[in-house]
């Protein structure tokens, strides 16, 4: 299969394209930077050809940790003998931020005999403006082929396709007119064709800077920050209720019609506490996963998160960060994972390793169905405003700025005491402009990711309820929950839970969500199914309210879980991504703070109330 | 590189006031110089202050049809003459 590399700098549309020429759910961001990962499908078109779409980068020169990446893939890639053809998409409305890497981009495939063919994306806006873009002229001074396109409305593909369709050694690849010009003379170069290339008039700028002298001014500017977040996460409660109630009635009566009608009486306990009961708790926040992940990517997608890291970066900068870490940390509201990638885009090592520091802290959506639930069983469902504001939101709103501040208090600590501001890097940004974000790439995005949650979280969550509970329903059928097997392991760790006044059912559940966060529901599913094998189904959160859980622990257990790092797949992409003993040492630091201020809730309560 | 300029500074542009850039300090590592060179932040462009947040925050300038957020630290090592207020900004 012939490889066919798609470069371009950040914001160029290249996204997008990969998007419509492969018809992948490549995700499309409107941040600079986003695509830390190289994501590849075949041609819709030329299906025996694999498009490879490459990180966006405004150089060969990198300055940042994902630049680095694309740029060594790249060499890697241009040495490739399936690498076929190398398509270098600009915008063509802001020509200059593009052209000086297109040159570094053929002198390249100059040097490795690669036919090239340079995409002037933007082709709707130019002609919307009544504007007109030279791509012979350019073609001509470049010498290599240049195509009007349009991402959004697919214009100029079949120029595109008959171009990548052209047999091998057919094309003509670039005569060597750059392969000798040092980078100083290439920037000059891009300069002067710039210049005389760019489509004349103001595109965009004008109606940019309206939004901006809103978004980004001093006092409105920060209200509306606050009051975006604020919606962000009430949207992640409030707006998500109905349809977790629906997922949690369908659970409830499927569960007892699928239960009424197994005869055997183990097998039906068996499906009712681990299936239903466990896997069937955790599923009830799904709607809240894609609710969370569909309102970041509209902020993306819209262009006001480069918004938003520039409001942050002064802030940030105060606790070792910088803004470019927003966009990282907000990631981390759903998952650590992807966060730790994006922190890539991070140019300073030193910012980069206090992000990484950052991350785990950030209220990740494994953290959701903990929060949910502790928070339903202890918050009054009482809402304002018909019903778009809500107390268990506002403490949501709580519990997530609570992780939020741990987060900066810690890199802040870290960072004054052992010299971290050295490291520090200057803050250049592009702020794309502002666009209606497109549906389908992010409505796919949110789907996407409720599909990995469940396919990924809910397989350790089976296993997990299903050896929970076979060990808390033998060796007595569970008949005594306290004198099974998962009772007498329970009661030898009582004693590390039991200063926060959680009883060993908790602690057990404690222990599980080492493996994932989630989990912990799963468990606690599980292990009231159990001992509540004689009613009807009910909901976890009901037995909750009903197993005597002092409020003083249920703080505690939120506190805890806001710090401590119970996820295994992030110690181990931060040890990939940054070292072993960083991994490991966040691992212990983080469950060390998150007992002892669980403890300190805990113990406070006691004397308060 | 232009230091005779050095008393005005991109960071010193107020909002709406257009400028044409001149040189940049030597303290700038080369590899930003490069970067904000390749963003068209050239000797000789043209360069338009748009925003000035305040606290300190970074602002907000127009090169070449794009915008770009550039912080206090790299803002004051871009050295410009002043090409007076532009049409349009406040």
């Amino acid at each position: 299969m012939n490889r066919v590399l798609l470069l371009g700098s950040p914001n160029s549309g290249k996204s997008s394209l990969f998007n419509r020429l492969t018809g992948l759910s490549q995700r499309v961001a409107n941040y600079p930077g986003i695509t830390v990962d190289v994501a590849s499908g075949a041609l819709l078109s030329v299906p025996d050809t694999e498009l490879v779409d490459f990180p966006g980068t405004y150089s060969l020169q990198p300055i940042s940790g994902e630049e680095a990446v694309a740029v060594d893939f790249l060499a890697d890639a241009l040495s490739d003998d399936k690498v076929s053809h190398v398509l270098c998409v600009a915008d063509a409305t802001r020509l200059q931020k593009s052209l000086h890497f297109i040159l570094q981009v053929i002198r390249e495939c100059e040097r490795c005999r690669k036919p090239v063919t340079v995409l002037a994306n933007m082709a709707d806006v130019i002609r919307d403006n009544g504007l007109s873009f030279d791509s012979a002229g350019l073609a001509d001074a470049l010498g290599v082929p240049v195509i009007n396109i349009s991402a959004k409305q697919s214009l100029g593909f079949d120029a595109v396709v008959a171009r990548v369709r052209e047999p091998a050694g057919t094309q003509a690849t670039a005569v060597d007119r750059w392969l000798e010009t040092p980078d100083e003379m290439l920037r000059g170069t891009a300069q002067q064709l710039a210049q005389r290339f760019s489509p004349k008039g103001d595109i965009l700028i004008k109606s940019q800077l309206k939004l901006d002298r809103f978004f980004l001014s001093t006092g409105i500017g920060g209200v509306a920050f606050f009051l975006i977040m604020f919606l962000f996460f009430q949207s992640i409660f409030t707006w998500s209720a109905p349809a977790m109630d629906g997922i949690e009635a369908l659970v409830t009566r499927v569960g007892e019609a699928v239960v009424a009608m197994i005869p055997n009486v183990v097998v039906a306990d068996f499906v009712a506490d681990a299936l239903f009961g466990g896997v069937g708790a955790f599923l009830v926040f799904i709607p809240q996963i894609f609710v969370l992940t569909l309102v970041i990517g509209i902020m993306e997608d819209s262009g006001y998160l480069a918004r938003a890291a520039l409001i942050c970066h002064r802030p940030l900068r105060l606790f070792g960060l910088t803004g470019k870490s927003f966009i990282p940390l907000l990631s981390g509201v759903a998952c650590a994972i992807p966060a730790i990638y994006a922190a890539r885009s991070v140019d300073s090592p030193w910012q980069r390793m206090m992000t990484y520091l950052a991350i785990p802290l950030m209220p990740c959506s494994a953290r959701l169905p903990v929060y949910a639930l502790l928070i339903a069983a202890f918050i009054p469902a009482d809402t304002l405003l018909f019903g778009l504001i809500g107390w268990q939101g506002f403490a949501l709103f709580l519990i997530y700025v609570f992780g939020m501040l741990t987060a900066l208090l810690i890199t802040g600590l870290v960072s004054r005491y052992s010299g971290g501001e050295q490291g520090d890097q200057p803050f250049v940004l592009e702020l794309p402009p502002y666009r209606l974000p497109t549906a389908a790439p992010i409505l796919r995005n949110a789907w996407n990711r409720c599909r990995h949650f469940v396919t990924k979280a809910g397989k350790i969550i089976l296993m997990v309820t299903m050896v929970i509970w076979f060990l808390g329903y033998f060796p007595n059928g569970g008949e005594d929950l306290a004198n099974s097997w998962l009772g007498t392991l329970g009661r030898l760790v009582e004693p590390v839970f039991a200063p926060l006044g959680l009883d060993w059912r908790y602690g057990v559940a404690i222990l599980t969500s080492f493996l994932a966060r989630e989990v912990f529901v799963g468990t606690l599913g599980t292990i009231f199914g159990i001992e509540g094998s004689e009613e009807n189904m009910v909901p976890l959160v009901d037995q909750i309210q009903a197993s005597g859980l002092p409020l003083g622990s249920g703080v505690a257990l939120l506190v805890f879980f806001a710090v401590a790092l119970q996820c295994v797949s992030t110690v181990a992409i931060l040890a990939r991504e940054g070292s072993t003993r960083l991994a490991l040492g966040m691992l212990s630091g983080y469950l060390l703070i998150a007992y002892v201020m669980a403890l300190a809730v805990f113990q406070l309560s006691q004397l308060l109330f | 590189m232009n230091t005779e300029q050095a008393a005005l500074t991109l960071w010193d542009l107020q909002a709406g006031e257009a400028a044409r850039v001149t040189g940049f300090d030597q303290g700038l590592t080369t590899a930003y110089q490069g970067r904000i060179m390749e963003f068209g932040f050239q000797p000789g462009s043209q360069v338009e202050c748009l925003l000035t947040p305040g606290f300190g925050a970074p602002r907000v300038y127009a090169v070449s049809n794009s915008v770009f957020s550039l912080d206090q630290e790299i803002a004051q090592a871009v050295f410009v003459e002043s090409a007076g207020a532009s049409g349009g900004q406040p």
